[in-house]
């Protein structure tokens, strides 16, 4: 039977893939950033899990407003990159599971969940910015990629996103074959990135959200869409998807990690979960 | 309905990507999405208002590209998130267009941010 071993919630943003590309590591500004990561990547290269089911969106990259789906599941061996309007990055495709992918979106369905089924997944920033920082191995492991709505309203509520991933869970551990099974989930965290809000952080919120993620998810299952808006700028609504990774893992967690960093646009988090049974 | 998603509450400074905006914006939005397109960028800045006219944009939402108006544009119903392939086929980044949008210079903007001083917490167990 396959089993989660771990949950990792971090923000995934341009600006990481940027500064990754032009080799900033070590510039002032990134370098708490990238030293934030640090204890994950270890982390995880003692772990070397054998799949990571990555819960992030897709920013117009793979799916546009003609038809744009709430959720979407990529059913794939391999991924590429998208080209996000300023040419590709050099990274190698990324590698899928196309079996338990096909898996996941059974179980999914007979839980309820109705996602769009896509055999051709090309994946942006919201799962290519962050992967280089948490392995210096291309890549750490094969990934499925769950793509969400939280773009265009209406969104899955952040109730949604905590069932959905109970639902993931299930999936897991119905499925024949030992799989290790890390659950990512990326997003935010406070930014606003149109109007004259442009720019918005608050990093006081953030803080409290990873508190709250961790001891109290339910706190969080039941703000609204307006409050996370309000509290973290409207692009940060991405937090909800969070929520999926915390109940992929069950009541309790163990923390291993956790890192925030707030310089320029956007709130960095970072944070690395246990089971706390495990 | 139960209320649970959002509704036109509003938000100081906010311009929420609702439904409405959507469709309101969607042909901004579709020129901007078709940029994705090596081929298409090159077509779009060898003659930008006949690129645009493709698309069926109105003249005052091609005025609104040909002036870098990106407050304009979102107001028009833009997405940020394909405006800023816009932007970056303009040669203009997400920093200098959120300036615009708050009506300042790009000097003026960067000296709000914290950068390094930026507020860095680590919690391990």
């Amino acid at each position: 039977m396959a089993r989660i071993v771990g949950g990792v919630g971090c923000s995934h943003a341009p600006s990481i893939a940027h500064s990754f590309d032009r080799g900033l590591q070590k510039d002032p500004l990134w370098a708490p950033l990238y030293d934030g990561f640090e204890p994950a990547k270890i982390w995880l290269d003692k772990l070397k899990p054998d799949l990571i089911v990555a819960v992030y969106n897709d920013h117009m990259n793979r799916f546009f407003f003609d038809a744009y789906p709430t959720f979407a599941l990529g059913v794939a061996d391999r991924h590429p990159q998208a080209d996000e309007g300023w040419g590709k990055r050099d990274l190698p495709d990324l590698p899928g599971n196309a079996e338990f992918s096909w898996h996941l979106a059974q179980s999914l369905v007979e839980d309820e969940f109705d996602p769009t089924i896509c055999q051709e997944m090309p994946v942006d920033h919201g799962v290519l910015s962050i992967l280089p920082l948490l392995t210096d191995n291309r890549w750490p492991a094969p990934l499925v990629p769950l793509a969400a709505n939280v773009i265009q309203h209406p969104l899955p509520t952040p109730k949604r996103f905590f069932h959905l991933g109970q639902a993931i869970r299930r999936a897991v551990e119905s499925y024949p074959q030992d799989l290790r099974v890390l659950v990512v989930s990326t997003g935010g965290m406070s930014h606003q990135l149109h109007g004259e809000r442009f720019g918005f952080m608050n990093p006081d919120w953030d803080n409290e959200f990873l508190d709250r993620l961790e001891s109290d998810p339910q706190s969080l299952v039941a703000l609204r869409h307006h409050d996370y808006m309000e509290r973290g700028g409207a692009e940060s609504v991405e937090m909800i998807m969070w929520l999926a990774m915390r109940s992929a893992l069950g009541d309790k967690v163990r923390r291993v990690h956790r890192h925030y960093y707030a310089p320029l646009l956007t709130g960095y988090g970072l944070v690395v979960f246990e089971q706390a049974d495990a | 309905m139960s209320g649970a998603t959002y509704r036109d509450t509003p938000i100081p400074g906010t311009l929420v990507f609702t439904g409405a905006r959507s469709r309101q914006g969607y042909r901004i939005n579709k020129f901007a999405m078709s940029l994705t397109e090596p081929a298409n960028r090159d077509a779009f800045k060898a003659d930008e208002a006949g690129y645009m006219r493709r698309f069926d944009m109105t003249d005052r939402e091609i005025d609104l590209v040909r002036k870098r108006d990106w407050k304009g544009l979102v107001e028009a119903g833009g997405n940020i998130y394909v405006l800023i392939k816009v932007g970056g086929a303009v040669g203009e980044n997400l920093l200098k267009m959120g300036a615009q949008m708050r009506g300042q210079s790009l000097d003026e903007f960067m000296n709000t941010r914290p950068g390094p001083q930026g507020i860095a917490v680590t919690r391990s167990r």
